[in-house]
């Protein structure tokens, strides 16, 4: 799979949602497979919430296989033999694109707090210009799961001539009252964290690492399921010697603390706040007062949403929701709801059905 | 689904009109309303290979067990919704029809013949009717309620659905003058256009 990691540096800048602007902007994106001559076989992935540009194959840095490994590569569900695949780091991230942990080129300085909001239009208003970076017309396809779903969704709203399928995966047209309710305990455990120092932790050679850690803690328990947990953990004991911590009674502890701990090392504070502000805000129907037949007009895509019947953070009924709309206004799509082994994060796994349901889509006229 | 059958549906369907179909199977018949009568069509289907023909077709399909309620799609405006020897699997064929009537102005609906001479002999002998159009035997069936041309007819009546039009088939599939003029004998399946009055 011919792989290739660039930083492309955006001078025209962009207007944000918010009103701000950035003057200029860098994504860090990563690509696979070739682009055909008639440059009609790219397909964009969308990154959910802690992921980033590193999609598929092993990193040039580290043996780290990409969030989306399962399903993008050589013969699998986007085949990358086939496809052009791109994948970049979004707006207000911390593995490369600007952010809180990039210079900001007006004053200097690390932007830290100070990266303005962003929201999923923005960073599809982002993609687009990268899509003219790169001389593609038309997405074959657009596609993501969960807050990457979301943008996929987003693209064939605004930019109806621009996608030709989008596959939507374990997400909504917007986060629910519980969605915002459980980010909002994750964001309150780091402003807590005494290192956080109102955001401000970078000047102060600190990192809020406590809170990023419990933050994460409670992600992760969205992302499975009781069933899942139980079949996963069950309630067998934590044997002595790989103790992460020494509070640590069951297996469960155990794993959620490695998985906190491994996160808070690599993760930005100020982006994981940017990150979940971003998936809280975003409502399809936003622009046109709440009416989402009204945005879903515009789609002329066809849509593949797939929802898994394990996920308890976008469940099922939140993607019959997507199908239903775009079934009220003509848009071509079909919904299928898959049996998850992992919860909320069974987008990431290639199941038999998923797999043919993603080539079958892909291969579909 | 055979030719005849076929033929009906299609002539029934009007030109650019947005269709519904409960159980469409791998697609077939959305396909060819799509490519012939340019309608806009959604499949409705709960066997997961037939889901993934449909897709590979190009079709929309949604994955639902129609007997667990089709309300939802009330809001679609639906020109006309397709049940195809599905409704004697349903749990409750008279609800489902009136929400089929609910969700669209009409309705075109298949069903077999329990009356057909060759399940009244079969019976008459002793044993369940298996014919081409009840192939399963009796520990195999999906089939919950089955009924003849009059039951049915009877129950469209007592509901207050009008029959625009009907079409009879004999078991070789075909319209024959002996199924047209005595279906509740000799006709082996049923084809109709229902609305709601």
């Amino acid at each position: 799979m011919k792989t290739k990691t660039e930083l492309i540096k955006f001078n025209q800048g962009l207007d944000l949602e918010s009103g701000a602007r950035l003057n200029t902007f860098d994504l860090m994106v990563e690509t696979y497979g070739e682009l055909n001559e008639d440059k009609n076989n790219a397909i964009l992935v969308c990154h959910a919430f802690s992921g980033n540009h590193h999609a598929a194959g092993k990193s040039s840095d580290s043996d780290a296989l990409g969030w989306w490994d399962e399903i993008i590569g050589s013969g699998k569900a986007i085949d990358t033999d086939k496809f052009f695949v791109v994948c970049s780091n979004n707006l207000g991230g911390c593995s490369g694109s600007s952010g809180p942990l990039s210079v900001n080129p007006e004053s200097g300085k690390l932007y830290g707090k100070d990266f303005p909001l962003v929201t999923v239009t923005d960073w599809v208003n982002s993609q687009k210009l990268l899509c003219d970076h790169l001389g593609i017309s038309k997405w074959h396809m657009v596609a993501g799961g969960s807050l990457g779903g979301m943008q996929a969704l987003q693209w064939a709203i605004s930019y109806p001539n621009k996608v030709k399928k989008a596959g939507v995966f374990a997400t909504a047209t917007r986060s629910s009252t519980q969605n915002i309710a459980m980010n909002e305990v994750g964001r309150e455990a780091i402003r807590k964290d005494k290192n956080f120092m109102d955001g401000d932790y970078l000047n102060h050679n600190l990192k809020p690492k406590n809170g990023l850690k419990t933050a994460r803690m409670l992600g992760h328990i969205t992302y499975s399921s009781e069933d899942i947990m139980d079949q996963k953990f069950g309630r067998k004991f934590q044997d002595i010697k790989s103790k992460i911590e020494g509070t640590v009674d069951y297996e469960v502890e155990n794993y959620l603390q490695y998985k906190g701990e491994k996160f808070s090392d690599t993760f930005d504070a100020n982006s994981y706040i940017l990150m979940t502000k971003a998936m809280d805000g975003y409502d399809a129907s936003f622009s046109s007062n709440g009416s989402l037949e009204e945005v879903m007009k515009r789609i002329k895509a066809k849509l593949l949403v797939v929802g898994f019947d394990s996920d308890w953070l976008y469940p099922p009924k939140r993607s019959k929701e997507i199908q239903l709309a775009a079934m009220n206004v003509d848009v071509q799509c079909s919904c299928v709801i898959l049996k998850g082994e992992q919860g909320h994060d069974s987008f990431l796994f290639a199941s038999d059905r998923y797999v043919k349901i993603i080539k079958g889509f892909l291969d579909s006229k | 689904m055979n030719t005849s059958l076929v033929h009906i549906i299609k002539k029934w369907v009007p030109e650019k009109s947005k269709v519904i179909d409960f159980g469409c199977g791998d697609g077939s018949l959305l396909k060819d309303l799509i490519d012939e009568k340019n309608i806009r069509g959604y499949g409705v289907e709960i066997d997961h290979n037939k889901i993934q023909e449909c897709i590979l077709k190009g079709i929309s399909v949604i994955e639902k067990d129609i007997d667990e309620g089709i309300q939802d799609f009330e809001s679609c405006n639906f020109d006309v919704a397709v049940m195809a020897s599905s409704i004697q699997c349903l749990r409750e064929p008279h609800l489902a029809l009136r929400k089929m009537l609910n969700l669209s102005k009409q309705c075109i609906v298949t069903l077999p013949n329990l009356g057909f001479w060759k399940c009244r002999l079969d019976l008459a002998l002793g044993r369940m009717p298996v014919t081409p159009n009840l192939p399963s035997s009796w520990y195999e069936t999906k089939n919950l309620h089955l009924c003849t041309i009059k039951d049915f007819e009877t129950l469209c009546f007592e509901e207050d659905f009008v029959i625009n039009e009907k079409f009879f088939l004999n078991d070789k599939g075909t319209k024959s003058t002996l199924a047209s003029t005595f279906p509740n004998t000799f006709a082996s399946e049923g084809v109709y256009l229902l609305a709601k009055k």
